[in-house]
């Protein structure tokens, strides 16, 4: 198994405010797969990410890739297990505003000793010609392009992405998806993909639903159809 | 009802907590020092305007070869004036190395100010300068060997036309520790032995002058009746004795340069603030907007914005100025009775000094926080809404090669982002280094000045004859005669002893004030002064007089003499090495002819060893290492206690500007250090990307400021000896600018450690919290 989730809790606050996020979470994700993890708000799916991705700690639980486990290491262990295996895409770009485009994603392909070309990365997002540019120049969806560029440069074992079309429009969110779907393919990172869109869940291998904290359904898409002619 | 939106400024301070309080303390100490300045030379000033009045200054002096009598008082005083006898001894004091100048007690004219104890009223008893006493650990009971008499001191008085110890007014700093005054009663007086018995007159004018250019006018005409009804030794203009004007110069000077001082710091402190706040702005947009969107107008919010540094300010000015009136006024009358023998004084509550330290600061403060905020919220709510808050067009960033490192491309762009917070950053350090040159060149160059004295100095002992005139007929054998006698009594066996001549002229008044110039005739061959005369007309000037007046080799100026007409010109054939005067070389036999003396004539007698076979009653004046060094010794003492002032201030006004702006810069980019740190970066690396941005900033900033510091300095330096007599030359060693450079780096590596736990403790879930 490549990535193993077990026994996952998490809470918020104390007292009387005191949230069970995360009832115990039980999953795992083959190499190479697009994951989608679907849930209304609050379900905890973006806790699940960030715990995944190791910006947050779980209260039980672990998380295992490859056989490494994530609540067993340091701080700067973390940091090197986020370098190595994993790319972010949030919902809103998170770019950094003083770089232009292409060094935004050379933020990320410094972080590798294994990273992608630059320049044919750029023509593959579809960003060559904007390259100079800073991110405020750009549209939503090309700045959306941007910071999955800058989190595939490093060519990650895993793609983490919290509602990356979260605020884009149909067509464009369509676009990215699209995207998504290309590089999975090109380059065969596994995709864990937190949105609360259903339509996505058809282009996905595997679906996860989650509703108040726990796993409500996780089965293998066995009819998985292409980013483009998904329709909401 | 209220602004809801100032319910935020209470969280705001309690979130902000360290930058204010450490904007408000220094703000606070700033004003403190400012307006316990103020207060302090306003009430003095206040009282040494009155002490003409109240003391009776005169409106000059002069001294004559020998005491006049009431014929001639009456003929001086036709000229329009009153003339007080106001005669003098000096003498040396045993046990402390020091001479006195021994007044009688004043009863009408030039006042004395009693301090301590009582006048002195038994033959040995002596009252004596407070200023002096203090600088020699004198007080009233102790007893003083003066001369060959001991007496004792019964109180500490101030001598009203001795504000500044000047001992003369042709020196270029007054020494209150190797000279003093004092006074003791008519009987005491006569005691004292009378080798040293100066017949000095005062005097004040029936109908006083307007102003300075009047008394100019009048004591010109007062001179003309003066030497043709009396031999003139010294005569000295109220306008022109620094014994009684350089206070209240000085006093008036340091007030303007105190409050330029707080101006400066103000005006710095106030684009921190305003920083501060555009970059609150930048954080709050979305908010912002939709408020504007809402309907709060512009001005509702630039008074959001602007309250709080208002009121830092307000508060900061508030504590300062009751330190300032209480604590800190004491600490800065204190700086100025340990630099001038001054009267009591009272203190005056002024308005200026409130003025000057709280409302123009306020009105500083508000002006720039004002146009910055204007200037920031004159967008419309949807660039709010948006979070585009740029003035400019969209346009393409600035390309950076690529063969360039990443790194450093990353970090070229962190300067060009917070481009403001450098230049503030840049304009901090520069002014905190001429504030930390200013505390630290002082000893140095003091120290450098000395050493030159002592290295360049004509000899150990110079002494300077008096110069008798014959009564008798030149040429008739009376007059040979007593040539023949004075040249035996003033001459003598002690080995080396060489004859020199030597007079005083002095520089006509132009773009500096005029002052004397020592000119010497030095014998062929001469043994101390290492000068070749190829020409016989030929003249040197001293390194000092050559650096201050700007006169180089070829060029030609003239000189006056200092009681008639007489003019002379020189042409410089040559620079001599002797900084501790501004004085005229040339050869003796030159000197005798141009000043008219008869051939072989000499007054004076450089020697390394001591000479005791001439009468004290020949010998006018000795000068030895000790007189050359007095400016040096009087300036340790004025400014000492000062320049550790400005040493400390200068390092924590650079620590406090750097450490607020690259907090500033860290918050702004807080959100890209969280995704840095989501993507995998290692603190050191970001550390390497935005401490080390500012590490380079900082150190280039450092270096580049120090020369320029330095330059300022030297001007300034330069401005203000120049209006001294005589000359300092500017000096600073490599070493102090190695220090400063060493001083800014260590302050700089506790801020950065600062900026690097800052940082460290930035959470990855800034990137995921502030996504609008």
């Amino acid at each position: 198994m490549f990535l193993e989730i077990k026994g996952i809790e998490k809470h918020f606050g104390e007292g009387e405010s005191r949230v069970e996020v995360l009832k115990g979470i039980d999953m795992s994700i083959e190499k190479g797969e697009i994951c989608v993890l679907l849930g209304p708000s609050g379900s905890g799916k973006s806790t699940l990410l960030n715990i995944l991705g190791g910006i947050d700690n779980s209260d039980q639980g672990y998380i295992s890739i490859n056989g490494e486990k994530t609540a067993e290491m340091s701080d700067k262990e973390l940091t090197l297990y986020r370098r190595k295996h994993l790319g972010y895409v949030f919902q809103m770009y998170n770019l950094i505003p003083n770089l232009n485009i292409r060094e935004n994603i050379e933020v990320g392909a410094y972080l590798s000793d294994r990273s992608l070309d630059v320049d044919d990365l750029m023509k593959t997002l579809g960003l060559y010609e904007h390259r100079h540019k800073l991110p405020n120049q750009l549209s939503g969806g090309q700045q959306q392009r941007t910071a999955i560029g800058r989190a595939i440069v490093k060519n990650p074992d895993i793609l983490l992405c919290d509602e990356p079309t979260g605020a884009l429009d149909y067509n464009t969110s369509k676009e990215i998806l699209k995207l998504i779907e290309d590089v999975n393919k090109k380059y065969g990172n596994t995709v864990v993909m937190v949105t609360h869109n259903t339509a996505i869940q058809y282009m996905a291998d595997r679906v996860i639903k989650l509703r108040d904290g726990m796993v409500r359904k996780n089965y293998v898409n066995e009819n998985k159809i292409s980013a483009m002619d998904l329709d909401w | 009802m209220k602004n809801p939106l100032n319910k935020r400024l209470p969280r705001e301070l309690k979130s902000e907590f360290g930058k204010y309080a450490v904007l408000f303390l220094f703000l606070a100490g700033l004003i403190a020092l400012v307006s316990g300045f103020l207060v302090a030379s306003g009430s003095m000033i206040i009282a040494y305007d009155e002490s003409f009045e109240k003391y009776n200054i005169e409106d000059g002096n002069f001294e004559l070869e020998s005491e006049a009598g009431a014929k001639t008082i009456s003929g001086i005083e036709e000229a329009g004036v009153k003339v007080y006898p106001n005669f003098y001894i000096e003498e040396e004091t045993k046990e402390i190395e020091s001479t006195l100048r021994i007044f009688k007690n004043r009863t009408e004219i030039d006042l004395v100010c009693l301090m301590d104890g009582a006048f002195p009223q038994a033959a040995d008893e002596i009252a004596v300068d407070r200023m002096y006493a203090d600088n020699n650990g004198i007080v009233t009971g102790d007893e003083l060997i003066v001369g060959d008499q001991t007496l004792e001191v019964t109180g500490l008085v101030a001598l009203s036309d001795y504000s500044a110890l000047f001992s003369s007014t042709s020196d270029m700093m007054f020494d209150a520790v190797k000279f003093g005054v004092a006074i003791m009663n008519e009987d005491g007086f006569a005691t004292l032995d009378d080798t040293h018995l100066h017949y000095g007159y005062s005097w004040k004018y029936d109908n006083p002058p307007a102003d300075d250019k009047e008394a100019k006018v009048m004591a010109e005409d007062f001179l003309e009746v003066l030497i043709r009804k009396a031999t003139v030794v010294n005569f000295i203009p109220e306008f022109l004795n620094q014994a009684i004007i350089f206070t209240g110069d000085d006093m008036g000077g340091d007030n303007a340069m105190f409050t330029a001082f707080l101006y400066i710091v103000v005006v710095i402190i106030a684009f921190v603030f305003a920083i501060t706040t555009s970059n609150t702005i930048a954080k709050e947009a979305a908010v912002i907007g939709t408020l504007r969107a809402s309907g709060y107008t512009k001005k509702e919010l630039i008074c959001h914005y602007m309250t709080m540094p208002m009121v830092v300010m307000l508060i900061a000015a508030l504590v300062g100025n009751i330190l300032g009136y209480t604590v800190f006024k004491n600490y800065m009358a204190a700086l100025y009775y340990g630099s001038y023998s001054l009267p009591t004084y009272v203190t005056i509550w002024s308005a200026e000094a409130f003025i000057k330290t709280t409302l123009i600061p306020l009105c500083i403060l508000f002006v720039i926080n004002l146009v910055m905020l204007w200037s920031k919220l004159s967008l419309s709510p949807l660039r709010f809404m948006r979070r585009d808050l740029s003035r400019k067009k969209k346009k393409r960033a600035f390309r950076l090669s690529k063969r360039i490192e990443f790194m450093r491309r990353f970090r070229i762009r962190i300067i060009f982002q917070n481009m403001s917070n450098y230049v503030t950053i840049f304009a901090g350090v520069f002014f905190a280094n001429v504030i930390l040159l200013f505390g630290s060149m002082f000893g140095p160059l003091l120290d450098h000045f000395e050493e030159e004295i002592k290295s360049n100095m004509i000899c150990g002992n110079q002494y300077v004859l008096q110069d008798i005139e014959l009564d008798e007929p030149e040429g008739s054998a009376s007059g040979i005669l007593y040539q023949f006698f004075l040249d035996s009594m003033m001459s003598t066996s002690a080995e080396g002893a060489e004859k020199y001549s030597v007079t005083t002229l002095k520089t006509q008044e132009g773009k500096m004030k005029s002052e004397e110039v020592t000119v010497y005739g030095i014998r062929e061959e001469s043994a101390y002064v290492k000068i070749d005369f190829e020409k016989p007309e030929d003249v040197y000037i001293s390194n000092a007089f050559a650096e201050k007046h700007g006169i180089r080799v070829g060029d030609s100026f003239e000189l006056e003499e200092p009681y008639d007409d007489g003019k002379y010109d020189f042409t410089v054939a040559g620079i001599y090495e002797y900084p501790s005067s501004i004085a005229v070389f040339m050869s003796q036999s030159e000197f005798n002819r141009m000043f008219d003396k008869r051939e072989g004539y000499y007054n004076g007698y450089f020697s390394n060893q001591e000479i005791t076979d001439i009468g004290e009653d020949y010998i006018a004046a000795t000068i030895t290492l000790d007189d050359l060094n007095k400016t040096c010794r009087q300036l340790r003492v004025s400014m000492g206690g000062m320049m550790v002032l400005f040493q400390g201030f200068g390092l924590i006004m650079f620590a406090l500007i750097i450490y607020l702006l690259a907090k500033i810069i860290i918050e702004k980019n807080a959100q890209s250090i969280s995704m840095a740190k989501i993507l995998g970066y290692l603190d050191s690396e970001i550390n390497r990307l935005y401490v080390m941005t500012t590490t380079i900033v900082v150190l280039i900033s450092i270096a580049v400021t120090i020369p320029i510091s330095n330059a300022i300095i030297s001007m300034i330096c330069k401005a203000v000896f120049a209006d001294y007599a005589g000359w300092l030359p500017y000096y600073v060693p490599n070493t102090i600018f190695a220090e400063m450079f060493a001083g800014g780096v260590i302050t700089y590596a506790v801020v950065a450690f600062f900026q690097m736990r800052k940082i460290k403790k930035i959470p990855m879930t800034d990137a995921l919290k502030n996504t609008e």
